[in-house]
């Protein structure tokens, strides 16, 4: 019965689908702004850094990420205190994703999850160091069960595979589940993955979270970006540093190229050219429903062909470079110098999600129960997006958007050169060897920001 | 926001000690006298992400306006009313499960507050088999056209085809005879086009050219040179991102000497008329279901409206000025709440079982007149193909502000029935 009606329904959709309504927004604006002059600034500024790197001396680079020795602190039971009252944040919200809300935009479970968790607090990471270490809900209850040794040991050379295999599940999730942001369906999946991390901490140790554990993956790799780092090996120097301090983990470079894949992805998929290519009028998007296997499989290739395209340029470079280095090693080390382009994707592509997330956030922290509450005392308050309707806003988001993109191609570039120092022995060959990967970073900056100024239809 | 505070009373009275909060609380009290105090569900299907999220704003703000005001009366039939809103992604599929959860989950008495027509069209079927009356706010001619069923209806906004077809005689008298349609190559446009034309031969007009823009179109100047000398006026319904730029690529065009311009508001809802590129608008016409701007004649039922959304004279947040409200559409999230309440009270719907005698009183519903129920103006409600008909508005940009120029009559608006849903069985 229910095939026939979706039949029916599926019919009628294509016969009738009367109007279409879709919203002008802060689209209509960018394409009004001469985001092309936009472009050509921007991806001129990463290919001067690239020449640049040709005359600069090799001291002007390594100087960039030095990195002056801090001593280690500790912080005694702190972060088992602060890991247990994240482990209550947790159980509340799974409460209010069940039992609160039915609406989104005023629950608390999937405001605190994407627009606190995973749009904010994943972007601060570069910033603040890894403060997942100190939040997330495991460590303090495993704290207090005292268990002495891991039931199991993890393989040796597992390295980050299965949080990178995690990542390519929750990013299938986030851009191609059909309701992500459903309350009580985010928070029976958030309690079911809690229930897995824990049990796999409690067989393997704290190994697993350092391996599986996506939460601890994920801002450990943009962590790894902030200038300050307090645990061992403890340090201040430019942004980067513990990136070319020392070589990755088996599989690291693949996480930060999924992530870049991840972030990719997700700014394509609502283009007018992506829409184009399967098959849906970009005026009258169906729906996530109706493109669920084909948004996953586009998020496979998207994540498949950058790492070849970047394993490609790798070997390109090594060869131009006449000098034999692993090629694993190569690979996995410069790979990490593409984080500041995944960390910059994700602070652009969510900026617009973040200003509006955030307004119903704080309206929602006011009145969590949904029940007239205004624990804030800020009523009325209403939730704007005034700032999409005014081409002076607009403008100005669209540029901070395009400046993060510039900055972080840059970074990325300058990065790369330095950890090509250290694998090709001077500042020449590395530059020669990182050649095509700059080549491609140019064209990434292209990417970026063509993907900033598109007109969008999902 | 559009948990309303009607929430809080269903999970204390489920939870503790019924009795002893009844007398507690002063807003329980009130509707106490009632045979049951337990709330009036209404499953509110909300647009809150997907495409249809700017709307989905609106009509959650109208929303909660509404049943603020229906529950400050005394709200229906002396129990308060209860909204539970879900989102529904602006996806077909998630809309059929919504409306299932609606019925199977929350407990819902009806669901309420569609507004995109693929959202409408996947989730009726659902209604139907739920047997759960089903209040679209849609504007789709699939509800009057009888591709839906007996369980849904549309009784607080007119239908896309009443609209275009209201437009033709003042066009016709008023700004030319000779038209030129430019409208998206898709469904949308295709209604337009064809619901236009017929409206403009009848008022012995004709239509010189249609000129079908593909839907990923956001380059236009290559498609003004279709547009033949001779045309009085240009009939324009583009939608998407794009449309700014269509506007601004047709006055780069035209220059000061251009035909008369009608188009649908549909395009530029929710976008400041004062917009930097939209200068060109200036002495353009449009359709607007509600004026967005307050009128000279306001009337004191659209003054009480806005004040209660929070709506300003210029149609936007009174919080920001620059948050422009979707005001040619939500009204009908606040009419179909009042036509729920008036078809309930007059049913005297007590629970799901009297959800027939509910969808009857409605069908016998005809003349709404203008009031604060229906500050939108008045209305003609018909039970056969359960659309409402209602006045449209014509208005012209001047200083950057819409002014009502014209309101068009009920009769303008109607057509021969195409379905009686009430030869259908339940």
């Amino acid at each position: 019965m229910r095939l026939r009606n979706i039949i029916i329904a599926v019919k009628l959709a294509l016969l009738w689908c009367s109007p279409a309504l879709a919203h002008v927004s802060e689209q209509g604006f960018v394409l009004l702004l001469p985001t092309g002059a936009y472009i050509s600034a921007g991806v001129a500024v990463v290919a001067l850094t690239v020449i640049a790197l040709f005359a600069i001396p090799e001291r002007a680079v390594t100087r960039m990420f030095s990195v002056r020795a801090l001593p280690s602190r500790g912080f005694g039971t702190l972060p088992v205190v602060t890991s247990l009252l994240s482990f209550c944040v947790m159980c509340f919200g799974i409460y209010i994703g069940i039992y609160g809300s039915r609406n989104p935009l005023s629950n608390l479970m999937p405001l605190g999850f994407w627009t606190v968790g995973w749009i904010a607090l994943v972007s601060l990471a570069a910033f603040l160091g890894n403060i997942w270490t100190w939040i997330n809900p495991w460590v303090g209850l495993y704290h207090l069960l005292r268990i002495k040794e891991p039931l199991v040991r993890l393989p040796e050379g597992t390295g980050v595979w299965p949080a990178t295999l995690m990542l390519v599940a929750f990013a299938a999730f986030l851009l191609a589940d059909p309701a992500p942001d459903d309350p009580a369906r985010l928070a029976q999946l958030v309690a079911a993955y809690w229930g897995f991390t824990f049990l796999g901490l409690i067989l393997f140790g704290p190994n697993w979270c350092r391996r599986a554990e996506l939460g601890q993956v994920l801002f450990a790799a943009f962590a790894s970006l902030a200038v300050i780092r307090l645990q061992p090996p403890a340090g201040i120097g430019g942004p980067g540093w513990q990136i070319a301090q020392a070589p990755p983990v088996r599989a690291a470079g693949l996480f930060a190229l999924t992530l870049l894949g991840v972030g990719s992805f997700d700014g394509l998929n609502e283009t007018f050219w992506w829409l184009g290519q399967i098959g849906v009028n970009p005026l009258e998007f169906p729906g996530r429903s109706a493109i669920v296997g084909v948004t996953v499989m586009g998020l496979f290739g998207a994540i498949l062909g950058l790492i070849v395209a970047f394993a490609v340029v790798v070997w390109l470079g090594m060869r131009l470079a006449r000098k034999q280095v692993p090629f694993g090693l190569a690979f996995g080390w410069l790979a990490l110098c593409v984080l500041p382009i995944a960390l910059v994707y994700h602070m652009a592509h969510y900026l617009t999600a973040f200003i509006v997330g955030i307004q119903y956030t704080i309206a929602a922290v006011s009145d969590p129960f949904a029940t007239g509450a205004d624990l804030l005392g800020i009523q009325p308050f209403r939730v704007t997006t005034g700032f999409f309707n005014r081409i002076d806003t607009v403008r100005l988001i669209w540029v901070t958007q395009a400046g993060l993109v510039v900055l972080g191609h840059v970074w990325s570039v300058l990065l790369a050169h330095r950890v090509a120092i250290t694998l090709f022995g001077d500042h020449r060959r590395a530059a020669i060897a990182t050649l095509p990967l700059s080549i491609f970073m140019i064209g990434y900056t292209f990417l970026g920001l063509w993907l900033l100024a598109a007109p969008k239809g999902a | 926001m559009t948990q309303t505070p009607k929430t809080s009373r269903r999970r204390l009275l489920k939870s503790a000690g019924a009795g002893a909060l009844l007398a507690a609380s002063p807003l329980i009290g009130r509707f106490a006298s009632a045979q049951s105090s337990a709330p009036i569900k209404i499953g509110f299907q909300q647009h809150s992400t997907g495409i249809g999220a700017a709307y989905g704003r609106w009509y959650g703000r109208t929303t909660d306006a509404a049943v603020k005001m229906i529950n400050d009366a005394g709200g229906i039939n002396g129990r308060p009313v209860e909204i539970i809103a879900e989102d529904d992604g602006t996806d077909p599929k998630r809309g059929a499960e919504v409306v299932e959860k609606f019925s199977n989950q929350h407990g819902c008495d009806v669901a309420f507050g569609t507004l995109f027509s693929h959202v409408v069209i996947g989730s009726a079927p659902a209604a139907g088999e739920q047997k759960i009356p089903y209040f679209v706010v849609s504007e789709g001619h699939h509800v009057a056209s009888g591709a839906l069923n007996r369980y849904t209806l549309q009784p607080g906004i007119t239908d896309v085809k009443s609209q275009v077809q209201a437009m033709a005689p003042y066009v016709s008298e008023n700004l030319g005879k000779k038209v030129t349609m430019i409208f998206p190559d898709f469904a949308f446009g295709h209604d337009h086009r064809d619901f236009f034309t017929a409206a403009i031969e009848a008022q012995g007009g004709e239509v010189l050219e249609h000129i079908a823009v593909p839907p990923a179109e956001t380059s236009f100047t290559k498609y003004f040179p279709k547009i033949p000398r001779e045309t009085e006026v240009l009939y324009h319904v583009m939608v998407g991102p794009a449309v700014l730029t269509f506007v601004k690529e047709l006055g780069e065009f035209f220059g000061p000497s251009s035909p008369a311009i009608f188009g649908f508001i549909d395009s530029l809802e929710a976008v400041d008329l004062a917009s930097p590129g939209l200068e060109f608008l200036e002495g353009t016409y449009f359709w607007e279901g509600n004026p967005r701007y307050a009128q000279a004649d306001q009337t004191e039922y659209d003054q009480a409206f806005r004040a209660a959304v929070g709506v300003d004279d210029n149609g936007a947040s009174v919080s920001d000025p620059s948050d422009v409200s979707t005001y040619a559409h939500m009204f009908g999230c606040w009419e179909t709440l009042n036509i729920i309440k008036a078809g309930m009270e007059a049913s005297d719907y007590q629970s799901a079982a009297d959800r027939q005698k509910l969808i009857e009183a409605v069908e016998a519903m005809t003349e709404m007149p203008e009031s604060m129920q229906h500050p939108q103006g008045p209305k003609l409600f018909n039970g056969k193909t359960h659309q409402v008909f209602g006045v449209q508005y014509i208005s012209r940009v001047e200083n950057g502000r819409l002014v009502k120029v014209h309101t068009t009559s009920i009769e303008d608006t109607l057509y021969p029935d195409e379905v009686d849903y009430t030869t259908q069985s339940f």
